[in-house]
């Protein structure tokens, strides 16, 4: 469904001169699992999925979800996509029930097929007393309500959560993971992007473990514990975050033209 | 592009706009509840803006009252007025408050103070707004005059005169010496007239006729159609780009910063769609904006105008021009807002944007409404000034004048509009531009990052900061005091000065210091042989062409004002004094090598970083074209940096271009210079008669050689070109995406 191969990110910074956001990874997600991204905040899961949602382009590798080319064909990948983020806001100036319209249209449904599945969805949500809302009026639970609603109103093949719970209280969060695993349970490839080893814990089918542009270790959850012969998720995640980070140091000591390959050929 | 997501987007935007009470405030409410207030404020105002007298103070008249042989100067009685028949309009005395200084001393006993010494300090303090001294013995001498005439002897000279005393330092003091000066004036007229009674000549005979005045607008529907012909345009732009630039703020930055700018890029929408949505959106705005403002200003000026006769309402047809020119205008200033819009980080940012667009514009704006602003060929092809004029002279009625230059115009705004909506939609193209984060400014960090991050050739900022610096210099240069130009040794000190330090210095520092590879940076690798007689040749057969523009442009476009002749007149005769060596070294061989490693080395392979042939091409040749210190050479110098740009990036090498730049100056200076006809008569037939700007060649040559050089530039694209990597990666990418399986 999601195949990313040696997909990579440069920036230009001002501190820090070329920045690798991410540095050739390589993953695989498939339908009817949820895959998550797990690392500290910076590891470059938000660049790895903005590169996935179109909005950014990869300086080198390719990334295809279900079939299209993130480059080449940005239209059609996002309209295979619900892409949701804590850098995705709701309209202000706009009630729930014609933001979630709104979008609906953007994808071109059909209005009548439209406003079936907007029922649905907002019963399903619990939004129907917020349909006229404006969205400087919801709170954080009801905009990320919202989102949802938002992204899925297509019902695409694929949806993508980064950092979906990021600021968001025990109760709301509860809520956005039961809809991320129901979402999961009906057939679709879910990718979700978290620094909470909690979270990846009770979610993920398979999880990678992203620090400093790199995916440290890759797999389900019994196969990294085997792996590493570490039962403790926290624990097996600590031990690979040290160990990059050092890594990362003595790269950054070595003098220029080290390991990250410098200017341009 | 699908037009529904287009209307779906602009469709919401419009509603957005619509629910935000600042931007309705700004752009729909201020201007419906501005001219009104404005109106009735002015009537408020109008009871203290009358006119009011002046206060003069006058001395020395006493011997003048009563005199039955002068004219009368003050007005019988209190002597608090001059008289009404001296003025055009009799009752226009009541402007000047007149005091008559006492010539008795104030108390008895006391010495006389000196009149004139009094009223100077009295003017000085500000006690009157001025004074006018009449010399106490200038009545006995006026009298003496005419007794002299009237018995036919030599006039005595007068030596005495009145005298006004004022100060330019005070507004109100120049107004009262405005209006003095010609109370004066008719004085001394009506004494003289008395003076030619008495020589028994008639009065008529100092001034036989009288000058005749016919307004022929009176007769029309135009009647003070100049105010509105100039106000209206100016309001209608003014207003179309305030209208325009609020919502794009908003739409933009204001997404950005709310974060929802990233909800829609992730929607199936296409960037394209995005842009013209929101396009579509500030248009709309942009047009609203100034047409209520129009309305409003119209109907609160008719409804005032109506109680003053002397001036006219605004034409009725005014609303048809305006709102045919507005649409453009919106667009072109939608697309200007748009882009400046997205690529601001937050609102705050944007409307830092409004200042440098309205200095931008202003000027623009404000030149077309000089008095000797005309609507010709080369005003229209001036952005937004061609449209401000083009409407003038339709509220003046000048309809055929209009239509003559409407293409031009039209031409001119609508390729402003497509550049404007091209940059916008690049803007949204650019994730370093939507996604921009704000980093703090640190200038020592900045020049690390610039040296660190060195490239074996120039990025396009630093082709930016070469081209820019060289312009900085080129001004400075043009300002600073230099004596003037007398000799050709004059001549060539300062062109060696400005090739070495304007253009070689900055670009040799910056070349060094910004790039790893400064061979590659200035192509200074040898070209295929093939490219360096066919360089020579493009030359030779391009030179007719090109001086055809030259003329085209001298004589049509922007003909240069006299003084500018006189001092090209000069030049040519320094460089026709001069021998052929000198010149050709100077203003071919020296601008030939420095012009060509700043404008095609430096300048263009920063360019090509952009990924655009075309583009990089054009940059390096408006930065070569505005190096050149006249307007119309710049233009002609644009279009030949294209061609050379070209060569550069066809051969990958500076030498063609050098060449081609050498043989063309030196062609300029050959031909312009009269021994060459004279020694080789035969050259007559090619090049035609000299002319006012030089020899002009025979329109059979011209074209043949036109013919040969379109060959020679079919040649040199042939050439295998050496591609940037940035081009390199654009065309892989519309490779990619042409041959994808994309299925609408």
């Amino acid at each position: 469904m999601i195949h990313a191969r040696g997909l990579t990110k440069h920036y230009q910074d001002l501190q820090r001169g070329k920045f690798v956001a991410i540095d050739a990874i390589d993953f695989d997600a498939s339908p009817g699992q949820i895959y998550g991204l797990l690392g500290p905040n910076g590891a470059g899961k938000t660049t790895t999925l903005r590169i996935l949602s179109t909005v950014l382009q990869p300086t080198a590798g390719t990334a295809t979800l279900n079939g299209y080319d993130v480059v080449a064909q940005p239209s059609m990948v996002r309209r295979q996509i619900g892409f949701m983020s804590a850098n995705t806001a709701v309209y202000d100036r706009m009630t729930a029930w014609e933001m979630v319209e709104y979008f609906g249209r953007l994808h071109g449904m059909p209005e009548d097929e439209l406003a079936e599945r907007m029922e649905r969805l907002f019963a399903r949500l619990k939004m129907n007393d917020i349909r006229d809302r404006l969205g400087a009026k919801m709170s954080t639970g009801m905009k990320q309500k919202v989102s949802i609603a938002r992204a899925i109103i297509h019902d695409p093949p694929i949806v993508i959560f980064d950092e979906a719970t990021a600021g968001l209280d025990v109760l709301v969060a509860r809520a956005l993971l039961d809809t991320v695993a129901e979402l999961r349970d009906h057939g679709k490839c879910v990718v979700f992007s978290t620094h909470i080893m909690r979270e990846a814990e009770r979610l993920c089918d398979r999880i990678a473990i992203m620090h400093r542009a790199r995916i440290l270790a890759e797999g389900t959850l019994d196969q990294l514990r085997e792996q590493h012969g570490q039962v403790d998720l926290e624990e097996l995640f600590y031990q690979l975050i040290s160990r990059r980070e050092e890594q990362y140091l003595r790269e950054q000591e070595l003098p220029a033209g080290g390991p990250l390959p410098a200017g341009e050929n | 592009m699908r037009w529904a997501n287009v209307k779906l987007i602009l469709a919401r935007e419009l509603r957005d706009q619509m629910r935000d009470r600042r931007t309705m405030f700004m752009i729909a409410v201020l201007p419906v509840l501005l001219y009104p207030l404005l109106g009735m404020s002015v009537f408020q105002m109008a009871q203290f803006m009358e006119e009011k007298p002046s206060r003069v103070l006058v001395t020395g008249v006493g011997g003048l009252i009563g005199r039955e042989d002068l004219p009368a100067l003050l007005e019988p009685g209190q002597h608090a007025r001059f008289d009404p028949r001296l003025f055009r309009e009799p009752n226009q005395n009541r402007l000047l408050e007149v005091t008559v200084l006492s010539e008795e001393p104030s108390a008895p006993g006391e010495a006389l103070a000196d009149p004139r010494r009094k009223a100077r300090s009295m003017v000085e303090q500000g006690a009157y707004d001025a004074a006018m001294v009449v010399p106490t013995e200038l009545p006995d001498r006026l009298t003496e005059y005419r007794r002299a005439i009237e018995a036919g002897e030599e006039a005595p000279s007068l030596e005495v005169r009145p005298e006004i005393i004022y100060s330019t330092a005070n507004e109100k003091s120049q107004i009262a010496f405005g209006r003095l000066y010609p109370v004066i004036e008719n004085w001394i007229k009506a004494v003289g007239e008395t003076n030619l009674k008495a020589a028994g000549v008639p009065a008529q005979a100092a001034r036989p006729v009288a000058v005749g005045t016919a307004d022929v607008a009176g007769q029309t529907k135009f009647k003070g159609a100049a105010i509105w012909s100039k106000a209206l345009p100016v309001v209608l732009l003014l207003w179309a780009m305030t209208g325009a630039f609020y919502p794009a703020i908003d739409l933009c930055a204001g997404e950005k910063e709310r974060g929802t700018l990233e909800t829609l890029l992730s929607s199936p929408a296409e960037r394209s769609e995005i842009v013209l949505g929101k396009l579509l959106t500030v248009m709309l705005f942009s047009m609203g904006t100034a047409a209520l403002n129009l309305i409003s200003m119209g109907l609160t000026g008719w409804l005032l105008l109506s109680k003053m006769p002397q001036f006219a309402s605004p034409p009725p047809e005014a609303i048809l021009w305006l709102g045919l020119a507005l649409v453009p205008v919106a667009a072109l200033y939608g697309a200007l807002c748009l882009a400046l819009a997205a690529f601001a980080k937050s609102t705050k940012e944007g409307q830092y944007y409004l200042m440098p667009l309205l200095l931008i514009t202003m000027p623009l704006v404000i030149m077309p409404m000089t008095p000797n602003a005309e609507l010709d060929l080369g005003n229209s092809l001036v952005p937004v000034t061609g449209i401000v004029l083009l409407l003038r002279k339709l509220l003046e009625g000048s309809y055929w004048e209009a239509l003559r230059y409407l293409p031009v115009v039209t031409l001119v705004t609508l390729g402003c509009c497509v550049l404007a909506i091209r940059w916008a939609v690049e803007q949204f193209n650019s994730e370093a531009v939507l996604f921009r984060e704000s980093e703090r400014l640190d200038l020592r960090l900045w020049l690390r990052q610039v040296f660190r991050d060195r490239r074996p050739t120039p990025t396009a900022s630093a082709a930016v900061v070469c081209g820019v610096s060289i312009l900085m210099l080129r001004f400075v240069m043009n300002i600073a005091p230099a004596r003037p130009l007398e000799t050709f040794r004059d001549f060539a000190v300062l062109a060696l000065i400005t090739q070495l330090a304007v253009i070689l210095a900055p670009l040799l520092i910056l070349t060094f210091s910004l790039t790893t590879n400064p061979a590659r940076t200035l192509l200074l690798r040898w070209p295929r042989p093939l490219t360096i007689p066919a360089a020579v040749l493009l030359a030779l057969a391009l030179h007719p062409a090109v001086r055809a523009l030259q003329v085209a442009v001298m004589e049509q476009l922007y003909p240069p004002n006299e003084e500018m002749i006189k001092l090209l007149v000069q030049m040519q005769e320094l460089f026709n004094a001069a021998p052929l060596w000198a010149v050709l070294g100077i203003v071919a061989a020296v601008p030939a090598i420095c012009e060509e490693l700043a404008f095609r080395g430096f300048i263009l392979s920063g360019f090509r970083h952009l990924g655009r042939k075309w583009r990089a091409i054009i940059f390096s040749a408006i930065f070569f074209g505005l190096s050149h210190a006249i307007l119309q050479q710049s233009i002609i110098a644009t279009a030949v940096g294209i061609v050379i740009g070209y060569l550069a990036v066809q051969t990958a090498s500076i030498w063609p271009g050098v060449l081609f730049h050498l043989v063309h100056n030196s062609l300029g200076v050959l031909t312009s210079r009269p021994e060459l006809v004279q020694q080789f008569p035969a050259l007559a037939r090619y090049l035609g008669a000299p002319g006012e700007n030089g020899p002009l060649y025979q329109w059979p040559s011209v074209l043949a050689c036109s013919f040969v050089a379109i060959g020679l530039l079919a040649w040199f694209s042939l050439l295998p070109v050496a591609k940037s990597d940035e081009e390199l990666q654009r065309e892989e990418i519309a490779r990619i995406r042409d041959a994808g399986p994309e299925l609408d």
